[in-house]
């Protein structure tokens, strides 16, 4: 019994890990990749440093943050950030920018203020590409919260660990299935939501 | 929120000395254009002449480097474009449909802006789409890129009347569309145009468009104002060569010289016939009757002359009788050149003359209906 209860308990870590730090991410990404569109410089400082840290391994995200940040919760979450973010930013980025110039004028023409712009062009058309990259940060934060063990989030990883400096099989095994069975879930549970968001414009 | 409104009705627009440069190229230099209240003003020239530019200062997308333009008296420069645009139905070549919105979206985008309930939006939406000749109820839940061009062009333009604006302004509304879409969506807008009775500031390529929907047609090269005027004033009067050209005077026009009277004029329809023994107030409920605004007066037989409404209308004082009062006309024999008879008819400012075979009447030359006919 206090198998499962340990296994449920560091699930239930996990998730609340990948969750938070999936919510953060999209918090401070979307933002910047608006606040991008109004400067350009802003534009490339952001996206080459998204770049650099996307280039950088994860395990060595995670090392970098320890002599900063220490070790727990907050600076797991961080180190998660610091990968999941790339995706939502770049993709939201493009997704604004790919807009026909010739719509935006248009809605110029019309009389829509610049912000209703953004919320009634740009953001609409930019939503698919935003969903997608949400998706892969998901994925993403799922499988390098197992390394954040390591500096102490908690989570299956833990139980990994410990399965593996133990050689303890079973061990390993208790920590492993779940997390796999958790990215397999993200995954379809996006794929759900994404086809029941998907804009009707795309779907006929 | 909702925008006030800046103009219920257009008295006028008026563009002084407006001049934009782009670098060291000018889109438009020096010009003096003032656009009527209820007319459709053609802008017409060839690409990069500057008709866009002078179209986009309208609405100030584009602001001009010098020179005021001013609707009703007031710089649009002093106003808020958001509220400005508002005013005015705004369609293009390309349409700019979004294509992320269903087409009642499109087309309640701006009264959902203005804060008008659902409710209402509907109901105007559903209107409109009537109007432009798309059934609301299969048309309004489909999104853009189901329909086809001309469907598409239609909803561009029941969104710019959305708003029931007193300005339309309009890109090459029809340019996208294959030669026989676009006469019948021309045949369709004269329609609308006179249903809605608004200041149209309308650009094209095709001059035979022109000729067929403006009441004036301005022409612009190299970012200048070459001339401006009515379809005649511009075949029979080019400034230069290059309005020849564009009115295509002289492949059109030519065989002119060739043609008899006989040929253009309009038989003569018996509503137009007055006696002139009917006094003037009588005679303006018998025009009201038959919808006619111009009468050609008979005494015994005789040709007296021609009334007009507008002349008539004021018959309570003495009520004459339309032989006294009948204003004489220009008459033209059957043979007579129609070049030479539309010249004279210009040179005194009349629109309409009769045509006689000796003593009877052969029928009307009508200026208007003779240009037609040409091109």
């Amino acid at each position: 019994m206090a198998a499962t209860e340990m296994i449920l308990n560091a699930t239930w870590e996990h998730i609340v890990l990948v969750y938070t730090t999936l919510l953060a991410s999209i918090l401070v990404a979307v933002p910047l990749a608006f606040a991008s569109l109004y400067s350009q410089r802003l534009a490339s400082v952001v996206m080459s440093f998204a770049n650099l840290v996307q280039a950088v391994p994860s395990f060595a995200v995670i090392a970098i943050v320890v002599p900063f940040l220490g070790i727990g919760f907050v600076p797991a979450l961080i180190a998660i950030m610091l990968r999941a973010l790339l995706p939502i930013i770049r993709n939201t980025y493009i997704g604004l920018t790919n807009v026909d110039p010739a719509q935006i004028d248009y809605a110029n023409g019309i009389g829509l203020s610049e912000w209703q712009i953004q919320r009634y062009i740009r953001f609409p058309n930019a939503y698919p590409a935003m969903f997608a990259g949400i998706k892969f940060s998901a994925i993403l934060a799922n499988s390098i919260a197992v390394l954040t063990a390591f500096i102490g989030s908690g989570g299956l990883g833990e139980i990994i660990f410990q399965g593996l400096i133990g050689y303890n099989t079973e061990k390993l095994l208790l920590g492993a299935i779940p997390a796999i069975v958790l990215a397999l879930l993200i995954d379809l549970s996006f794929t759900l939501l994404e086809k029941k968001l998907t804009p009707g414009y795309i779907k006929q | 929120m909702p925008t006030q409104r800046l103009f219920e009705r257009i008295d006028s627009i008026e563009l002084q000395q407006v001049s934009k440069k782009y670098g060291s190229r000018y889109a438009v230099e020096s010009l003096d254009l003032t656009i009527e209240g209820g007319e459709l003003l053609i802008l017409i020239g060839p690409s990069g002449s500057g008709k866009t530019t002078t179209l986009r200062m309208i609405n100030r997308m584009i602001g001009p480097d010098t020179g005021s333009i001013r609707i009703n008296g007031q710089d649009v420069m002093q106003l808020d474009p958001v509220r400005l645009r508002r005013n005015m139905g705004y369609v293009i070549q390309n349409i700019g449909l979004f294509p992320h919105m269903t087409i009642g979206e499109n087309v309640g985008l701006v009264p959902k802006l203005e804060g008008w309930d659902e409710k209402r939006t509907n109901a105007r939406v559903r209107h409109l789409l009537d109007f432009v000749s798309l059934p609301p109820e299969r048309f309004i839940k489909r999104y853009p890129r189901q329909l086809s061009g001309g469907q598409q062009q239609r909803v561009g333009l029941a969104r710019a009347l959305v708003m029931d604006p007193p300005l339309l302004l309009m890109d090459e509304p029809f340019g996208a569309l294959d030669p026989i879409l676009r006469t019948q969506l021309q045949e369709e807008f004269l329609e609308i145009k006179k249903e809605i009775g608004r200041t149209i500031v309308f650009i094209t390529h095709d001059i035979e468009e022109a000729f067929r929907l403006g009441d004036r047609i301005a022409i612009m090269d190299n970012a200048r104002l070459v001339q401006v005027g009515a379809p005649e004033d511009l075949i029979f009067d080019p400034v230069n060569e290059l309005v020849a050209d564009i009115v295509d005077t002289k492949r059109k026009f030519k065989h002119m010289d060739t043609l008899n009277v006989k040929d253009l004029m309009t038989p003569l329809d018996a509503k137009y016939i007055l006696n002139g023994g009917v006094d003037a107030c009588d005679a303006v409920e018998i025009m009201k009757d038959r919808e006619i605004e111009i009468g050609i007066v008979f005494e015994k037989g005789m040709l007296a002359g021609k009334v007009e409404m507008v002349n008539l209308l004021k018959c309570e004082d003495d009520r004459p009788f339309l032989r006294d009062i009948a204003k004489p006309m220009k008459v033209f024999a059957l043979r007579d050149s129609v070049a030479t008879a539309l010249s004279e008819m210009k040179r005194s400012g009349e629109y309409v003359a009769m045509v006689m075979d000796g003593d009877t009447v052969g029928g009307m030359l009508v200026s208007d209906e003779v240009l037609l006919k040409l091109i």
